[in-house]
């Protein structure tokens, strides 16, 4: 891969580098490989996208930086977070990066919440865990947190709990959360499925603030096409636990390489296409 | 959605609890005031007042050594109900700390902690209690907890059955994801989440416990008389059916009153929480 990289230029390290990742799930009938030798960089400051259908391994690899993978799954090849190794680092290690160094914003905000806790009290956890600050300046982060996220009013908000909340704003506590600790990297898996269109486009517009203004890497998940091209640097297409592709997002749509890539692109309904299909 | 408006008290949701509420709630208070509220000591004798049926001065009576009933009733309240809430909590305490560990850790410590409550499950509950009263010895405190026993695996398969399905819940991968350790996992995101149904069926376990312990102590393995119980009186009552049946009635009927209420309050409670019965 030769192709221009911006965000590459100039940074000593990616804040992610996966190499040779690989995904085994032990079954009856012999290993189940569900993410099969994928290399991929997430260099400071870019917003990259992993991108691919259902059980193409993109959320096992996302898991994976995470070491959140479900029991019984097998983890082999590198994985390094801004040069520091992931995958044999002991399981306390592991938990003090998490939330700390390296975060993740989920897909269902609703689901991801505690419901018998205060929205503010959660988002406040990770300094509760990784600073051991006093209450009342965890609490006054808290409100610049959700302020930051733009939620109106946070002094208030930041006491009701999770059913309180719409679904935005609860995807916006959920960034908010993963803000906190300004961690080299995080990954958002699917983050805006469950909303509507217009609450999507201001959650992306968020995320790039948020990129421009803390520089944080991203890692973004998603099988929305759309949704790539708005908000990404960098793709990464996935098949059969495969990278098929990666390059530069308007290289991608413009040029696919990839046989598989191009029926992506062209399985998605374009206005256009059906106009021209009409004849 | 900023501030839903308060939704006017739904009688028809409440009525279970706040009627079970309200007889439990005189009984405990009696039970509490008894020394206060009791017209006599229940131990004074007086031969001259014996089996004496309800009067003025004796609102239920006396029995057989000239006791009075009332005063013997509500003292009688007062054991049943501290046998009552410490066995409850033997087994809410054990039984969720049980179930939720069997649940989170799964594997080898669910087999082996599971197995050891079906174990337990497997006795019928009076034949346990009287075997352990009679390891233990009889006492009031030992009927307690054996009680208490009886109760954990109830407890612990109903915590495992909801701590099961909280720990599928996003929130608790979410906590992991912010590098929560599991003893905090366990105390903040799965205790809250589990806890009512777990206090729904402590309900159910106090009228149970005072079955139970009304039962033992009628076997003469609770309560050793002089100390009044209503497992005990009833024992004797029975002795004196013919002459004087409201030695048997009262403490019969302070039994069924209490059951009941206790029963009322656990199912009222178990539909109000219940999200499918909720706003009909």
């Amino acid at each position: 891969m030769s192709e221009f990289r911006p965000h590459a230029q100039g940074a000593a390290r990616p804040a992610l580098a996966i190499r040779d990742l690989t995904v085994d799930f032990q079954r009856r009938s012999g290993a189940l490989r569900t993410v099969d030798k994928v290399s991929l960089d997430v260099w400071p400051k870019e917003i990259v996208g992993v991108i691919g259908e259902s059980g193409s391994g993109k959320t096992m690899t996302a898991l994976s930086a995470m070491r959140l993978l479900p029991h019984g799954a097998r983890i082999g090849g590198a994985i390094a977070l801004g040069g520091r190794d992931l995958v044999d680092i002991g399981e306390s290690e592991m938990r003090a990066l998490r939330g700390d160094r390296i975060a993740l914003i989920p897909q269902d905000a609703m689901q991801s919440l505690n419901p018998t806790m205060r929205v503010g009290r959660q988002v406040g956890e990770p300094y509760e865990f990784h600073r051991k600050q006093s209450y009342g300046a965890i609490w006054s982060k808290v409100v610049e947190l959700l302020r930051a996220v733009k939620i109106a009013d946070p002094e208030t908000r930041a006491r009701d709990y999770p059913h309180q909340f719409s679904g935005g704003m609860q995807q916006r506590a959920m960034i908010a959360m993963g803000l906190a600790l300004d961690p080299e990297l995080i990954i958002a898996d699917e983050p805006t499925t469950a909303l509507d269109v217009t609450v999507q486009a201001r959650i992306l517009k968020l995320l790039r603030d948020i990129r421009d203004e803390r520089g944080s890497a991203i890692l973004f998940i998603t099988h929305e096409l759309g949704i790539v091209a708005e908000l990404c640097d960098w793709v990464y297409v996935m098949k059969d636990g495969k990278v098929v592709e990666d390059g530069p997002v308007k290289r991608i749509f413009e040029a696919p390489k990839a046989d598989y890539t191009r029926m992506l692109l062209e399985a998605t309904p374009s206005i256009h296409r059906r106009k021209g299909a009409k004849r | 959605m900023t501030t839903a408006a308060r939704k006017p008290f739904n009688w028809r949701r409440w009525r279970l609890v706040v009627t079970g509420g309200t007889i439990v709630g005189t009984i405990m208070l009696l039970a509490i005031l008894a020394p206060w509220v009791a017209p006599y000591s229940p131990f004074d004798l007086n031969v001259a007042q014996m089996l004496k049926g309800p009067s003025a001065a004796h609102l239920l009576g006396t029995d057989e050594l000239g006791r009075d009933v009332l005063s013997r009733v509500i003292h009688a309240a007062r054991l049943s109900m501290m046998v009552a809430v410490l066995a409850s909590l033997v087994g809410l305490v054990f039984g969720t700390l049980i179930g939720t560990l069997a649940a989170y850790f799964g594997g080898i410590v669910d087999l082996v902690l599971m197995r050891l409550m079906e174990i337990l499950f497997s006795f019928p509950a009076i034949l346990l209690a009287i075997v352990l009263m009679a390891s233990l010895g009889t006492s009031i405190f030992n009927a307690m907890i054996a009680i208490g026993i009886i109760f954990i695996p109830g407890f612990a398969r109903l915590a495992r059955a909801t701590a099961e399905s909280v720990l599928r819940q996003q929130y608790v991968e979410q906590a992991r994801a912010i590098g929560m350790s599991h003893t905090r996992i366990l105390v903040r995101e799965i205790l809250p989440n589990i806890l009512a149904p777990l206090l729904v069926e402590a309900a159910v376990a106090f009228s149970y416990a005072v079955l139970l312990e009304s039962a033992l102590s009628f076997l003469g393995l609770g309560a050793q008389p002089p100390d009044p119980s209503w497992g005990n009186m009833l024992n004797t009552g029975r002795g004196f059916m013919g002459v004087a049946p409201w030695l048997s009635i009262v403490p019969g009927a302070a039994i069924f009153l209490t059951v009941l209420g206790f029963n009322m309050l656990g199912d009222g409670l178990r539909d109000a929480f219940d999200p499918q019965l909720r706003d009909e």
